[in-house]
């Protein structure tokens, strides 16, 4: 088995930086991403067989994930696409290749930059088709340039609720309406985001150019409100949303309704902290970064040893700050190995600290100017699906929050959580009920066991007849 | 009838929020299987019962399981030297599996419950001729004790079970195996137990066993953490943890611990109405009622302490799924979901721990290894045992607690 030096799960912006990084200070470096190109979500390239021909038309993103990923290109980053990460034991990562059985990484220290993803709203007629989330709709639109529907209405909150639907109306996309949970930004707010934003011109631009092409395109745009629910009978056919308070409980007979055939939703993401977990890595619970967060040093080393953490996987931060954050582990990492001075690794770090400092102030602004509020999880009726895995209603859990504040004996009375996306779609939802029962804040509730496999494996890949099971016969003398 | 929906927030139904009782005559300490069901039987016969749980109930290895009925003579009972000892040990043996068999027959009825349990068979497979020859001696075995079980080779194997691997040296088939479900069994003795009266505390965690004298029917003082209760017997049914409070007591019990691995897969179309094991290879393996199949069979997973739940190993992952994968073939293109692990508690010799000790008068200990297959009925006798004022030649030898 290789040992690397370093090992990095993700190829998104924190972990293209971190490997171009390290590599070039001599590091032996794997990185791994599960899709056939990197970019991660953000610089998310087109699809086989698809290639770009105005690079102008596909947005600024395109042309900043190209240029981080040159910096791989004359390094000796060795890249697994297509790869899955089962599971980290023992200084060793279990990885799958596309088709192939399990094979193990050994690494000296490792990153782990798994990304987010789009935090799931349950509301009734969410598993509908023609419904789908933000991150999923601009998949199709940059992998495969289709768009979800003809009548999109989208529903959400956060700068992305202005950005997406720019964007795809950029593509040509019919927009019938955006609703955006959120007051309208304010005189103070907007100087709060203003005053962080010295240093991230580029930002605001890109929000002032985001709102002007919406204006331009005279696409409704409606501050405080929710979506209510999705209706149709076999796919959306139309949305109910209504006006919210502060708190994003909707206020009853405000309800509207509009006739569309696809409906996006976006609010916001959570991180993808499930190999932390496994590993044990100390969390936090942080609403306005997308809920579980990782506890991280001034470098993004995590609580266990030789462990690193960088990007949107450890809380929401954007891909800006993703990217110094890499480079920063990057740094360290080559420092803790010996591969430069403590001497150069303050000096390095000095212009990377200067950019993320500025980034992070003014993602925090904007995380709290777009923080997430209780109501979002109070939108389901007694037959709305939580688990949409194992098509388990609010009516069927109901009566076991009356003697359990632990999501695991929810899972176990209920399935909620057993089915394929294993828990991703209904735990956060799980753990608000449990938490709204017992008047408890939904940081304090405990989350089921961490278990591999963190995505679906065939047996067969997974299978090794070389492990004798006659070494783990228990020895009874 | 009770049915699944009696589960969820039954408990919140009684009296969990008061107070302990201040005395009683037995305090159950375990709320699983074993715990549930001799509460059940006490109470049912009008013994004053206490049951204790530090979490919730039926969460440990009662709730963990497979929910299987091993009936069939199994790998861990065989010895590398088969004797005439061991046979006559293994006939025994099989006739109290078929005792527990008869329980399984009438317990719906006897708890007014449905509970999932289903009679369609079982397999133990044989890859090698040693396999085979194995299986042969345990059928003569499984017969003279009055379990039937059949031996199928070559084509009337492979059209008896298609679905299984064609090179398989052999299979036997016990039309009397079956499965119930694990996380319905001991809530629904917990909730008959409840209707005949037996109290019961969950969250209450049992952290001493104190030898009182001088209070005329009281032999012990329990300490939780939720108070202290006087009782004249107690029984220490808290499974993989019976020996850590055993030891408090100074006894010194012949048993162990280990995790166990499981693999559950996505669903597919049902197809296996029968579990299947091996009897050369750690595996065990059936389709659930929601399509997924759930394989264990002994592989490892690694030790944590309580509250942390064990840990699982990716070797044990993938040599259960290449024994699996090796006897039914089409596992390998359908996905793993999750795993998960139990604690398994064992006695050196693979027989429970069942009844009073001598050395400690009033103290019992209700511990068995294959818990689900046995632990309603091991949970009978110690009931009948303790309502007919000790008449230890109710329990078998073999099951003396000080051993």
């Amino acid at each position: 088995m290789k040992t690397f030096d370093l090992v990095i799960i993700g190829g998104g912006p924190a972990g293209i930086a971190a490997a171009a990084t390290a590599a070039s200070h001599g590091l032996e470096v794997a990185l791994i991403d599960e899709r056939p190109t990197l970019g991660g979500q953000i610089y998310k390239r087109v699809g086989p067989g698809f290639k770009v021909k105005k690079a102008s038309e596909v947005g600024k993103d395109y042309y900043l994930g190209e240029k981080l990923i040159a910096e791989l290109d004359n390094s000796k980053v060795n890249i697994y696409f297509e790869t899955l990460v089962a599971t980290i034991e023992n200084s060793e990562v279990v990885i799958i290749q596309n088709g192939k059985s399990a094979e193990k990484l050994a690494y000296k220290k490792l990153l782990i930059s798994p990304g987010a993803y789009d935090r799931p709203v349950v509301f009734p007629g969410w598993t509908l088709p023609g419904v789908i989330t933000a991150g999923a709709a601009q998949s199709l639109v940059k992998t495969q340039r289709v768009l979800p529907g003809s009548r999109i209405f989208f529903a959400g909150s956060g700068p992305l609720a202005l950005a997406f639907p720019a964007q795809l109306s950029g593509y040509g996309a019919n927009i019938v309406g955006i609703i955006e949970a959120a007051p309208r930004p304010g005189i103070l707010k907007s100087i709060r985001i203003a005053l962080s934003v010295l240093g991230n011109f580029d930002l605001l631009r890109d929000a002032a150019k985001y709102q002007f092409h919406l204006i331009s395109s005279r696409i409704p745009m409606n501050y405080r409100r929710i979506i209510v629910s999705a209706n149709g009978k076999n796919r959306v056919e139309s949305v109910t949303h209504a006006r919210v308070d502060k708190n994003w409980r909707i206020i009853p007979g405000t309800e509207k309704t509009v006739e569309v055939d696809a409906l996006c939703i976006g609010y916001g993401f959570f991180p993808s902290v499930e190999l932390f977990r496994l590993m044990g890595c100390e969390l936090g619970y942080e609403e306005s970064r997308g809920g579980t967060v990782v506890k991280l040093d001034e470098w993004g080393a995590t609580t266990v040893a030789n462990v690193f953490g960088a990007g949107d996987g450890t809380g929401i931060s954007g891909s800006y700050v993703a990217i110094a954050r890499g480079r920063l582990a990057a740094l360290k990492i080559a420092a803790e190995l010996g591969k430069i001075s403590e001497s150069s690794l303050s000096k390095l770090a000095v212009g990377l600290r200067k950019t993320l400092n500025r980034r992070v102030k003014f993602q925090g602004a904007i995380n709290n100017a777009y923080e997430i509020k209780s109501g979002i999880y109070g939108l389901a009726d007694e037959k709305t699906i939580i688990c949409r895995c194992e098509s388990v209603t609010l009516e069927s859990i109901l009566p076991v929050l009356e003697s359990t504040i632990d999501p695991s004996v929810v899972k176990a009375y209920t399935r909620c959580g057993m089915g394929m996306c294993q828990g991703r779609n209904c735990q956060r939802q799980i753990s608000a009920l449990i938490a709204e029962k017992a008047k408890m804040p939904i940081s304090q509730i405990a989350q089921a066991t961490p278990r591999f496999p963190t995505k679906p494996i065939s047996l067969g890949q997974i299978a090794d007849s070389n492990v004798s099971s006659e070494k783990y016969f228990i020895d009874a003398e | 009838m009770l049915n699944s929906d009696f589960l969820p927030g039954y408990l919140s139904q009684s009296e969990n929020i008061e107070d302990l009782p201040k005395q009683t005559d037995v305090v159950i300490i375990g709320g699983g299987l074993l715990g549930t069901a001799l509460s059940y039987y006490l109470a049912k016969a009008g013994v004053e019962v206490t049951l204790l749980e530090r979490n919730d109930l039926n969460r440990e290895a009662s709730g963990t399981n497979a929910g299987s009925f091993h009936f069939q003579i199994a790998l861990h009972q065989l010895t590398e030297n088969m004797t005439e000892a061991d046979d006559k040990r293994l006939v025994d043996e099989t006739k109290l599996m078929l005792d527990a068999a008869k329980l399984w027959d009438d317990i719906e009825k006897e708890l007014n419950a449905d509970l999932g349990v289903h009679f369609t068979g079982g397999f133990m497979v044989a890859e090698t001729q040693e396999e085979l020859q194995v299986l042969r001696d345990k059928q003569r075995i499984e017969e003279a004790a009055g379990l039937e079980t059949h031996v199928l080779t070559g084509n009337e194997m492979r059209e008896f079970a298609p679905y299984m691997a064609p090179d398989l040296s052999g299979i036997a088939f016990c039309p009397r195996e079956g499965h119930a479900n694990p996380l319905l069994v001991g809530p629904a003795y917990a909730y008959r137990a409840h209707e005949f009266g037996t109290q019961i505390r969950t969250n209450c965690e049992v952290t001493r066993i104190e030898q009182i004298t001088g209070i005329p029917g009281y032999r012990f003082k329990v300490h939780t953490n939720r108070g202290v209760i006087l009782c004249n017997r107690v029984v220490n049914a808290s499974g993989a943890w019976t020996a850590e409070l055993s030891s408090q007591l100074g006894l010194n019990l012949p048993m162990g611990l280990s995790g166990l691995h499981v693999n559950v897969t996505e669903p597919r179309e049902f197809f296996l109405n029968s579990m299947i094991q091996h009897i050369g290879r750690r595996l065990t393996l059936k389709q659930t009622a929601n399509n997924t199949f759930i394989i264990g069979g002994g592989w490892p997973s690694r030790e944590e302490k309580f509250p942390l739940r064990y840990s699982n190993i990716w070797e044990s992952a993938a040599g259960n799924a290449a024994v699996a994968v090796r006897v039914l073939p089409m596992l390998k293109d359908v996905q793993l979901v999750r795993v998960w692990s139990g604690v398994w508690a064992y006695t050196n010799d693979f027989k429970p721990i069942l009844g009073e000790s001598e050395k400690i008068p009033g103290y019992h200990i209700a511990m068995v290894p294959t818990g689900f297959t046995l632990g309603p009925m091991v949970s009978r006798m110690l009931a009948e045992y303790m309502t007919q004022s000790g008449t230890q030649n109710l329990l078998p030898k073999e099951f003396h607690v000080d051993r």
